[in-house]
């Protein structure tokens, strides 16, 4: 055999059974790998949703979901956003749960990001950042508080606090939930927002 | 004498060759990574099966492989490993997953694996080639492992997550951006070839 032939054979043996190796893995490991994510987002939502036990998908579109959270007797309880917008180094996910009526944010937590480690990454970080969203109010856009302040009493009801040297993270944050709130509000003056329960009715 | 030359084979990658501090390959992943032990431990861990499966199956088939073609095929080769870790990750240590980010996709390149591949399982016999990537992975390992806890010490005052610096301790923000990263490497390295040249000169 010629040594063009061989280094052609050569080449497409390893590449076929380099293929056909990783398409098992990939079949074994796929289900697994949604169902990490589903389960990563309904845990999320349970967190950011006070008191709800289930969701359910009300709206998609990209990079905004919106989910309604109900408890154990099936009405609605609020509401929970997955939403997606650019950040300091890469894409920050992250799911904002507000109350039924659009008016306050319970919660919010952060699911994806590749913020900088130690200052934009704090996004994620109960203590210096995510405690301030608690409660904060849903009807007007929110703002960064800078420079930042000690406690939750002292911001505005639609302050949340900045990280001390993550101004670009901590507003990303912002922007992104400003942006699914617009969609949000006009969505639910839509009537899309409605849950199964409501349309029973 | 078969047996010292195992020895010899697996030692050196834990000092007198050792991948981090000797040869200096595979910076990045070291760097980017340790800014946690938690990372450091993951990238170290999935390195390893990287590079000892890839060294395994490299120095089996290295007579079939015609020279003109082999770096490719060690990269396919190496490529098919780096895909099964990134996808078990993801499949069952997502965290992890996560807080490794793009680096696991990026072993593909680390010069280590290549490097080995090149240099040792392609000229080697099997056993020997193993014992090769297990002692450059466990010298790999051992310095990711030294580099993020002395970073995540810094720079956090935590190890593995948990509190060890108390309250009154300042974390060194730098020491978890990439300037800590090289200041550390830099100190570990020099510290390293004062500590060879004092026992040589013993």
């Amino acid at each position: 055999m010629s040594l063009a032939a061989r280094m052609v054979l050569v080449l497409t043996t390893v590449g076929l059974l380099s293929g056909t190796f990783l398409m098992t893995v990939g079949l074994l490991t796929k289900d697994r790998i949604a169902l990490n994510k589903k389960l990563e987002i309904e845990r999320a939502i349970m967190t950011v949703v006070p008191g709800s036990s289930s969701s359910r998908l009300l709206y998609e579109e990209k990079d905004l979901t919106v989910y309604g959270g109900m408890d154990a007797m099936g009405s609605t309880v609020g509401y929970a956003v997955y939403a997606s917008g650019v950040g300091f180094q890469d894409k920050i996910s992250l799911v904002v749960g507000i109350d039924k009526d659009l008016t306050k944010i319970h919660n919010l937590a952060v699911l994806e990001q590749k913020e900088t480690p130690g200052l934009g990454a704090k996004i994620t970080d109960k203590a210096s950042f995510l405690i301030y969203w608690e409660g904060r109010d849903f009807t007007q856009p929110l703002r960064l508080r800078k420079p930042p302040v000690d406690s939750s009493a002292r911001l505005a009801s639609s302050e949340v606090n900045t990280i001390t040297g993550a101004t670009i993270s901590s507003q990303a944050v912002v922007d992104i939930v400003n942006s699914a709130r617009d969609k949000v509000k006009k969505l639910a003056e839509a009537g899309k927002l409605v849950t199964g329960e409501e349309n029973a009715r | 004498m078969p047996d010292r030359t195992a020895r010899q084979d697996f030692l050196k990658g834990l000092s007198s060759e050792n991948p981090i501090f000797r040869q200096m390959l595979g910076m990045c992943p070291t760097l980017a990574v340790t800014n946690a032990v938690i990372n450091g431990i993951a990238m170290g861990l999935a390195t390893s099966f990287v590079l000892i499966f890839s060294s395994l199956v490299i120095s089996s088939i290295k007579r079939l492989i015609p020279n003109q073609v082999r770096i490719a095929s060690y990269i396919v080769i190496i490529a098919s490993f780096v895909t099964i870790a990134d996808r078990v990750l993801a499949g069952f240590f997502p965290a992890i997953s996560k807080a490794l980010g793009p680096f696991v996709p990026l072993i593909v390149v680390n010069c280590i694996i290549l490097g080995r591949a090149e240099a040792f399982a392609s000229k080697n016999k099997v056993g020997r080639s193993v014992i090769d990537a297990v002692g450059m992975s466990l010298g790999f390992f051992l310095a990711l492992l030294l580099l993020s806890s002395i970073r995540e010490l810094l720079g956090s005052g935590t190890l593995l997550g948990h509190p060890v610096l108390g309250e009154w301790f300042e974390p060194w923000v730098i020491m978890l951006l990439p300037p800590g990263a090289f200041i550390t490497l830099g100190l570990l390295m020099a510290i390293s070839i004062q500590l060879e040249k004092r026992q040589k000169g013993g």
